[in-house]
């Protein structure tokens, strides 16, 4: 880098370098970007690095108090529950449960919205009025809801709360990408680019995703946000992970008649949720806040 | 107006279709005899079956089986329940008012709070107050309603024991129903204890209402901050400072009246979400709203509960959407042109 410059020179940085430095320059943004890191690493590795088998019953250490207290033991930091499983270890494995899960399905509704919700923005006419009338039904139902009910239909399980949180939330997505699309139809680029001989396809994945992808993520943050709670909820109503399995909703549901011997076991599972959904809502928050005064500058 | 009106009409019969078609193929999509998931009646004779089969028109074509449903949903034969062999209509209509009772509830504290707070934000957004007033919605918009309402159970029913930790009323007292609303009950009966009565069915509204509130309220504080914000760039605002106007009479005349409208509107966005929450909160505080009562359905595998529970609840929320619109429309010149 040069020490002074001898001419006025204009600097462009590229879209993606301008909206690192506006994110970049939010400090609530940023740590919400950092937690969000660590719990997705988190998912990725934690069934390496538990310190316990997350499903092994000591039967000689059961309900052990956390270490802080004077009856824990330093090798259990959290304590274990009413079954002698060490509480650190299950809430490391159940970081892939909740967030990794919850991950896995907005990715894969977001990828089905992406096909239908380009497949209802490029067609006009009666096919998409007709589309439109089924998104406004299916909206109004609430996502919870038709998880509950998909479970019901499927029976509980959590692949089957998978497959029901990703249809329950495909919806959403189908319609804002629908909108942004249609935004992006209208603008005077499009209609050059297609007076150069472009079709449907080329307008789509040329011109449309890319300009659109930061609204998509922005979607999927909200999404994102969405799964964590219904997949915590549907496992809190166990309706959702069923029993040995250390998902963190299921978790407090488990431990809630324990809430008087051990209300850290109830606490803790519940901080990771709140502690997972804030992550996913910062960086959201922050990107958009970036996006609005990328545009402003 | 009326092009609009129509226009909403017919939308609404589209999607009240649709939501029909969906209740009928669930009888098909849920396990076990379609005839049972129909008339939900535990012991089928054969006699008794081959009846309703006919009255079904189960042996006919699946066009002529929804016209039949169709039918009895028109009749107001909904079915039975599986769990309780009574009607599925009489007990919603014992439940739903508990829901509706606490949802209001909450969005009325929603609008108590989120208004003010959210106009206080929109004022220096930079300021300290702006960015707590910030710090707190994002914080309550990530909490887990369940973790909530545990976290304040803890705290305020076991811990300092200010409010009691579930249910509508204490044991000791006892409101003949009539509306089904307890506070309407309470004010219709005739007992000497009315006040006593009235003070301990607060107590027991207290926590729901806040866990319940949570969400909405901090939704409308942001819906509200960024409404406010916007408006108070707009040209007509700088038209009525340069007037010479002060800022509480902008703020009055001008900024609040135009950023307010939308948020008729978001009442009805946020009534899906706020049901959806009621089910978790009633389960919790053991409520006897239909929340509680559509999820002890899924547990009994109640499968005309479960489909008469669907429609119920998006029944209502598709009205309440509809309405806030027309209202929002009425008030909104500018979204009529649209």
């Amino acid at each position: 880098m040069r020490k002074f410059r001898l001419y006025f020179e204009e600097q462009h940085r590229s879209p993606l370098a301008q909206l690192w430095r506006e994110f970049a320059r939010q400090h609530s943004a940023l740590f919400g970007l950092a937690l969000f890191s660590s719990f997705l690493l988190l998912s990725l590795v934690a069934p390496f690095i538990t310190p316990h088998d997350p499903y092994l019953q000591a039967d000689n250490l059961l309900l052990l108090p956390p270490s802080w207290s004077e009856q824990g033991l330093v090798q259990y930091p959290f304590g274990t529950d009413d079954l002698g499983r060490d509480l650190l270890s299950r809430l490391l494995k159940g970081t892939t449960f909740t967030f990794g899960l919850a991950l896995v399905t907005v990715i894969g509704a977001l990828l089905a919205g992406l096909a239908l919700g380009a497949l209802a923005g490029m067609s006009q006419g009666m096919k998409s009025s007709f589309f439109n009338h089924l998104l406004d039904l299916i909206l109004t139902i609430p996502s919870l809801l038709l998880a509950i009910i998909i479970v019901a239909v499927l029976g509980p399980g959590l692949a089957n709360t998978a497959w029901a949180v990703s249809l329950a939330l495909l919806p959403q997505f189908v319609h804002g990408i629908r909108n942004a699309i249609n935004e992006q139809l209208k603008k005077d680029y499009v209609t050059a680019y297609r007076l150069d001989g472009a079709n449907n396809w080329q307008v789509l994945t040329r011109l449309i995703i890319p300009n659109i992808w930061e609204k998509i993520i922005v979607m999927s943050s909200m999404a994102l946000s969405t799964a964590i709670l219904d997949i915590a909820a549907l496992g809190f109503l166990s309706l959702g992970a069923q029993a040995p399995i250390p998902e963190w909703g299921a978790m407090i549901s488990d431990s809630l008649d324990l809430i008087y011997l051990a209300p850290a076991s109830v606490a803790i599972p519940g901080l990771l949720i709140f502690a997972a959904v804030l992550s996913v809502n910062l960086v959201g928050d922050g990107l958009k806040t970036a996006m609005q005064r990328r545009r402003e500058s | 107006m009326i092009n609009f009106l129509l226009r909403r009409l017919f939308l609404l019969g589209t999607v009240l279709f649709g939501l029909s078609l969906l209740a009928f193929s669930l009888g098909y999509l849920f396990p076990g005899d379609p005839l049972q998931n129909f008339s939900g009646i535990r012991q089928l004779e054969p006699q008794l079956r081959a009846e309703l089969t006919a009255a079904y028109r189960l042996d006919h074509s699946y066009l002529s089986q929804y016209l039949a449903f169709l039918n009895r949903l028109w009749h107001g034969d909904w079915g039975l329940s599986l769990a309780s062999q009574q009607p599925l209509l009489s007990e919603i209509r014992q439940v739903l008012p508990a829901t509706i009772e606490l949802t209001s509830y909450a969005l009325l504290v929603s609008f108590l709070f989120g208004v003010p707070l959210g106009i206080l934000a929109a004022i220096k957004p930079e300021g300290y107050l702006g960015k707590i007033i910030n710090t707190i919605t994002v914080a309550g918009y990530s909490l887990p309603v369940f973790w909530w309402a545990l976290l304040l159970i803890m705290v305020f029913s076991v811990g300092l024991g200010w409010f009691p930790s579930g249910g509508r009323l204490g044991v000791l007292y006892e409101i003949p129903t009539v509306s089904g609303f307890m506070l309407v009950d309470i004010f219709l009966a005739e007992t000497p204890y009315q006040q006593v009565i009235l003070l301990d069915a607060l107590r027991h509204l207290a926590l729901p209402t806040v866990v319940l509130a949570t969400f909405p309220t901090t939704v409308m504080i942001r819906f509200v901050r960024d409404a406010m914000l916007e408006v108070w760039e707009q040209n007509y605002i700088k038209t009525a400072k340069a007037k010479g106007l002060s800022r509480l009479q902008v703020l009055y005349r001008h900024g609040l009246r135009n950023a307010l409208l939308p948020v008729i509107r978001q009442i009805g966005l946020q009534f899906s979400a706020l049901i959806t929450l009621a089910m978790l909160t009633e389960v919790i505080f053991s409520w006897p709203g239909i929340g509680r009562w559509l999820l002890d359905s899924i547990y009994q595998r109640n499968f005309p509960a479960i489909q008469a529970g669907l429609m119920i609840i998006s029944v209502l929320v598709i009205t309440v959407n509809m309405l806030t619109e027309i209202l929002h429309t009425f008030f909104n010149p500018l979204a009529r042109k649209r």
